[in-house]
């Protein structure tokens, strides 16, 4: 009703879940033709179906990451991690970042990096006194991330739950927020963020060209866009490989160790309607990034995008 | 004991009672979507800093006494559940109730 009013055109499209009464009044159409796995879907639907999916799978999320990619996730995401490099001080968002994989691996790695600053600091010392080193010690106690940050940022709420007691199981607290946001129609600032990363959530975005120009936006001069997905594998013989274990394997997994067949059916479908590796490129140029580039891990089965804002 | 606020609670602007209960530890809360569990966590004070409406992109208040944040300009508030700040514009209020916010976009 009202929220229309503060709805802009671009807006129209985005308020995905209003009431049929609302919809109706402001006569909107039913949307576009989308797709949902092999499915044809309205654009509407396909943000229900996706939000449905994380909410069924939320809580074993984890445990079907590991058991579908034996554990190999795990890699991808460090060798994301890694070539992120970040040093101290490091504002990160993560968006789609729902179980927080990444940024606890970013917070862990820039604690490391900051401890090696602290002891070479240190070393330099050689005329402080025990007394002096103790207490430098303490003071750089309190900055043991060196002010780096990381804002998690998902559209779903069983996700952020589950990666919010993850933080608490797993003692991460320094650093680290939660937020509930639309990666189409992100809550931040222009000109924040040193870094920007989507790791599997970019194949779910319903309008991924409004995504990247959001990621754009909120970037700062200077920063750097990454994205780890699911992509394309051009060798023939993989190719079939990965497809049987995709389509005979996961699926099944998927019923035996979440009781839901049907989100996993719809994550290996929607990994083959996903744009492969150049086509995914060029629409991160499209939307403003330079030095885009990819890197294929596992010979395409994921690929790490890269681009600056400049 | 008093049940803890659904969201919809929030949308006719009441305000969120605690209830004391662990979530999960409602025997009515069945879902488990942690509506409005124990006291209202605020957020963390570096998060407001760079926290927008993502509708307008301007500043947000943060209003403690319904644990929300709050869009002056256009009048809408997003609640913060469970020390999370719901930030889809589906999700959010309109704080202003009077006629002539809602009567000038009626044909």
């Amino acid at each position: 009703m009202a929220a229309a009013r503060l709805c802009r055109c671009r807006c129209r499209a985005l308020l995905s879940r209003p009431a049929g009464a609302v919809r109706a009044r402001r006569g909107l159409a039913a949307g576009p033709e989308m797709h949902f796995g092999f499915q044809t879907v309205t654009e509407e639907e396909r943000r229900e179906k996706i939000y449905q999916v994380f909410e069924n799978v939320a809580k074993k999320y984890d445990v079907m990451n590991d058991s579908m990619t034996l554990g190999i996730h795990r890699v991808w995401k460090d060798i994301l991690v890694h070539k992120m490099n970040p040093c101290p001080g490091t504002l990160l968002l993560d968006v789609a970042g729902g179980t927080g994989d990444i940024a606890f691996r970013f917070i862990n790695y820039v604690r490391s990096v900051r401890q090696r600053q602290l002891q070479r600091k240190l070393k330099h010392h050689q005329n402080l006194s025990w007394q002096q080193i103790f207490e430098s010690y303490q003071k750089d106690e309190f900055n043991s991330l060196g002010d780096s940050q990381v804002v998690v940022c998902d559209i779903n709420r069983e996700m952020l739950k589950v990666g919010k007691q993850k933080a608490e199981h797993l003692g991460y607290s320094e650093g680290l927020s939660w937020v509930l946001g639309n990666a189409e129609e992100l809550p931040f600032d222009d000109d924040k963020f040193d870094v920007y990363t989507i790791a599997f959530g970019i194949r779910n975005v319903t309008r991924i060209d409004l995504a990247l120009q959001e990621a754009y936006r909120v970037l700062k001069p200077g920063g750097r866009f990454l994205c780890l997905e699911f992509s394309h594998v051009s060798n023939p013989l993989l190719s079939r490989l990965y497809d049987l274990y995709s389509f005979q394997v996961i699926p099944v997994l998927g019923e035996v160790i979440a009781g839901d067949w049907r989100s996993y059916q719809y994550l290996v479908e929607s990994i083959r309607q996903f744009p492969p590796q150049e086509e995914l490129k060029a629409m991160i140029e499209d939307a403003g990034f330079f030095k885009v580039d990819y890197e294929n891990l596992n010979f395409g089965i994921v690929a790490i995008h890269s681009g600056f804002k400049l | 004991s008093a049940l803890s606020r659904h969201c919809h609670g929030l949308r006719e602007g009441q305000q969120q009672s605690g209830s004391g209960a662990g979530s999960g530890s409602d025997p009515g809360a069945g879902s488990g979507s942690g509506s409005g569990s124990a006291r209202p966590q605020p957020p963390e004070p570096s998060l407001l800093r760079f926290l927008v409406c993502p509708l307008s992109k301007r500043p947000l208040r943060y209003e403690e006494a319904t644990n929300e944040l709050i869009n002056e300009e256009l009048g809408i508030a997003y609640p913060i559940i469970d020390g999370i700040p719901n930030m889809v514009p589906e999700a959010a209020r309109m704080t202003r109730k009077e006629a002539p916010a809602e009567g000038s976009e009626r044909p």
